[in-house]
């Protein structure tokens, strides 16, 4: 049973007929496919989009930082496991090497008639096909006492960059025997395992330094992702440092006062010298500027990430409302792959394959303690529905959670030359 | 038994294929399938008498070669003990540095500047078997064959796609030789840094040596190499010839490569994460299917292979094969 190619398609793969011939009538030039957002979502499918059209697709990255620092490993950059520098990339490579244009401003919104984004700095950008992959924005008064003027004293550093660094800077400032407060977000949010890793990361770099510090997460999540795993290296590691307050215990009644430094849980106060406040989350602004929210997230089909409410716009990564993928770099990337074969089948007529997702998230718990969870995805009509999973286990011993965390960095390297060449 | 722990965390870090299997074993199991290896082994040597003939003149070669390096050991330490006096008394104390005795080589250096115990080292070489092959009829797989390696230029050998830097470092003047190889045995990336070769490293000098004797085997006069070759082992997994025959659908490859390229980097990179690229075709498939099948255990890749079809699985060996 010798398979070619033709028998091949013709057995297994029906998509690839229903989505061929829908070329791109060329009359004015070439297809144009713009993409908002320069993340894992938005630089992945700009740089596959360009790569593989060679040069058949005009492709144009709208994306306001001219260094994008990745939130993934921002914690082990909190835990002194990883350099600043490290964690920043540039656009230089998509531009020279993919022939992208990159530009540098904020897209303001969509004229989804007219088929253009407008841009902060004035003017517009046609597109044919249009890909956003704007990541998070906060719910506004999801924290009583918080909003975005409060950011300083009581950071989120839940995006990238400076926020991730005023954070570090707080958290060895402080006082002999201080505490830091974490108030954790209810889901779905980015990143599941995040804020428990950035606990584990805090935890480590006190123990070291102010081993008398006291940690304390108010939560008003009963469970949360990877929790044997944490509560086991928690106890492992740093026992007596941290306390978790869930909602039986009043952790989902939260208020802060940014000007006094305090946090009030369920009526009670705490002074604290630290306070992390990641909010409620909601898709990137520009998607409900553009009309494409239903709630908090921008609705997808799961077969091409084409937005539910408008057939020439794809969403991608933390903004989406797609069914079982978590809120993830890695999720965003693999969805940008999906997205990327679709446009282009849809404005080159080249083949399209079916639709297949994945997920990995690496967590770190101490020094050489790495954890993983993943699962591998497919779409239905309905949404993408989670097919096999895997988590790691506790008690595993410190070889096999060396190994991982090594795993992990490979992953970074991995990703990161996969989102900017 | 005493090296056991040093194979195991080398077969932690060596090559991709045993990579995977380290994940899942405990060093139980590992020294219970060394066992097993040992008891086949040992099943082998008495059933062979013939081979006891050979075994009696390697020994009596070693013997001759021990009492060499007993007597060279005895002069060497008479030198140091010497040279130590004479640093001790007065007129030396204002001697010029350079006149100060040289630290003794064969006290002082761990390296495997000799070759040590062939049939050991055929055991030691079984972890290099995934990529590997020597012996009659030996052909490149995921790695170079290595019979003729001593005396070959590094990066040299016809045929076999090398990493950048392997070909520079011969370009350069690498060669193979007992003491180039032992130091790429211990840390092939101190030597040459960005190999492809995806091993952390032999720690242990004995199995060095030991490996080397065993490689030297096929080296010295190649006309020689054994009749039982080695190479002849079952597949990992049983695969049907018409799944291995399927020529996989490159385009569909590339396409699935992209969850791959993820993690596995395309330039050959291999920190933590194994290169897969260019590796023959036939390898991926039945290490796909090896974990597919969960023989292999690492969860991602579980995970990975367990929606893959014996389709996708080819298309996916028939894009990384051509890889650039």
């Amino acid at each position: 049973m010798k398979l070619n190619r033709r028998a091949f398609v013709g057995t297994g793969m029906a998509a690839a007929t229903l989505s061929a011939p829908m070329v791109h009538a060329a009359s004015h030039g070439k297809p144009k496919v713009v993409v908002v957002g320069g993340g894992a979502g938005g630089a992945t499918a700009a740089r596959y989009i360009a790569k593989d059209s060679a040069g058949e697709i005009d492709v144009t990255l709208i994306e306001p930082t001219r260094s994008y620092y990745t939130c993934f490993f921002s914690n082990l950059y909190l835990g002194g496991f990883w350099d600043l520098e490290n964690l920043s990339h540039s656009y230089g490579k998509l531009a020279s090497d993919y022939g992208i244009n990159v530009v540098h401003d904020w897209a303001t919104g969509v004229d989804r008639d007219a088929k253009t984004v407008s841009l902060a700095g004035g003017g517009s950008v046609p597109y044919d096909r249009l890909i956003l992959s704007p990541g998070i924005d906060f719910v506004e008064g999801s924290v009583p006492g918080w909003d975005m003027s409060a950011q300083n004293a009581m950071p989120h550093a839940y995006k990238g960059g400076s926020q991730t660094e005023l954070l570090k800077a707080q958290i060895m400032a402080m006082p002999e025997g201080g505490t830091y407060v974490m108030v954790a977000p209810p889901n779905p949010y980015r990143c599941p395992p995040g804020p428990y890793e950035r606990i584990s990361m805090v935890a480590h770099v006190l123990k070291a330094n102010n081993p008398t510090a006291k940690i304390i997460i108010a939560d008003p999540k009963e469970k949360f992702s990877k929790q044997g795993l944490f509560e086991e290296g928690w106890q492992k590691h740093y026992p007596g440092m941290i306390t978790r307050i869930g909602p039986d215990f009043g952790g989902e009644n939260v208020t802060v006062d940014p000007s006094a430094m305090t946090v009030d849980v369920d009526g009670e106060l705490i002074k604290a010298d630290v306070v992390n406040v990641i909010p409620a989350q909601k898709a990137g602004l520009i998607c409900d500027a553009a009309g494409l929210t239903e709630g908090n997230w921008a609705p997808v089909d799961g077969h091409t990430m084409v937005s539910r409410l408008d057939e020439n716009i794809h969403i991608l990564g933390d903004a989406t409302n797609q069914g079982d993928m978590p809120k993830s770099g890695y999720s965003a990337n693999s969805q940008a792959k999906v997205a990327a074969m679709a446009v282009r089948g849809a404005l080159t007529g080249s083949r399209v394959f079916p639709a297949k997702f994945s997920n990995t998230c690496w967590s770190l718990i101490a020094t050489d303690d790495g954890v993983k969870v993943g699962a591998a995805y497919e779409p239905n009509d309905e949404k993408i529905a989670s097919v096999s999973s895997f988590v790691s286990q506790t008690g595993e011993d410190a070889a096999l959670r060396k190994a991982t965390y090594e795993e992990s960095i490979g992953w970074y390297e991995g990703i990161t030359s996969d989102m900017f060449g | 038994m005493a090296h056991s722990s040093g194979l195991f965390l080398s077969v932690i870090g060596g090559a991709a294929l045993v990579l995977g299997v380290a994940y899942g074993w405990t060093a139980r199991d590992y020294r219970a399938s060394e066992l097993d290896a040992l008891t086949d082994r040992l099943g082998q040597l008495e059933r062979s008498n013939s081979d006891w003939a050979a075994k009696a003149d390697q020994a009596s070669s070693l013997e001759a070669r021990l009492s060499e390096l007993e007597t060279e050991l005895a002069a060497a330490v008479k030198a140091a003990e010497d040279a130590q006096q004479a640093a001790l008394a007065p007129v030396a104390t204002v001697a010029d540095p350079l006149q100060q005795p040289a630290t003794n080589p064969v006290i002082a250096d761990a390296s495997a500047s000799e070759f040590g115990n062939p049939a050991r080292g055929e055991e030691v070489f079984a972890q290099c078997r995934s990529c590997h092959q020597i012996g009659q009829g030996a052909t490149d797989r995921i790695g170079p064959h290595l019979n003729g390696i001593f005396g070959r230029r590094a990066g040299a050998h016809d045929g076999f796609r090398y990493s950048d830097d392997m070909q520079m470092m011969g370009a350069d003047g690498l060669t193979w030789e007992i003491e180039t190889l032992d130091a790429y045995l211990e840390n092939p990336k101190a030597l040459v840094s960005r190999t492809r070769m995806n091993f952390a490293g032999l720690k242990d000098s004995q199995d060095r040596s030991d490996i080397l004797a065993y490689l030297r085997q096929f080296s010295a006069s190649p006309q020689n190499i054994p009749e039982a070759a080695p190479t002849a082992q079952a597949r990992e997994v049983e695969l049907a010839p018409e799944v291995l025959a399927i020529v996989g659908d490159t385009d569909y490859g590339e396409y699935l490569a992209s969850e791959c390229k993820t993690c596995h980097q395309q330039d050959g990179s291999d920190r933590g994460i194994p290169s897969i690229t260019q590796w023959p075709t036939e390898d991926f498939v039945v290490a796909m299917h090896a974990y597919k099948r969960q023989i292999r255990p690492h969860p991602v890749m579980q995970m990975m292979a367990s929606r893959l079809s014996d389709e996708e699985i080819a298309a996916l060996a028939a894009y990384f094969a051509k890889a650039e």
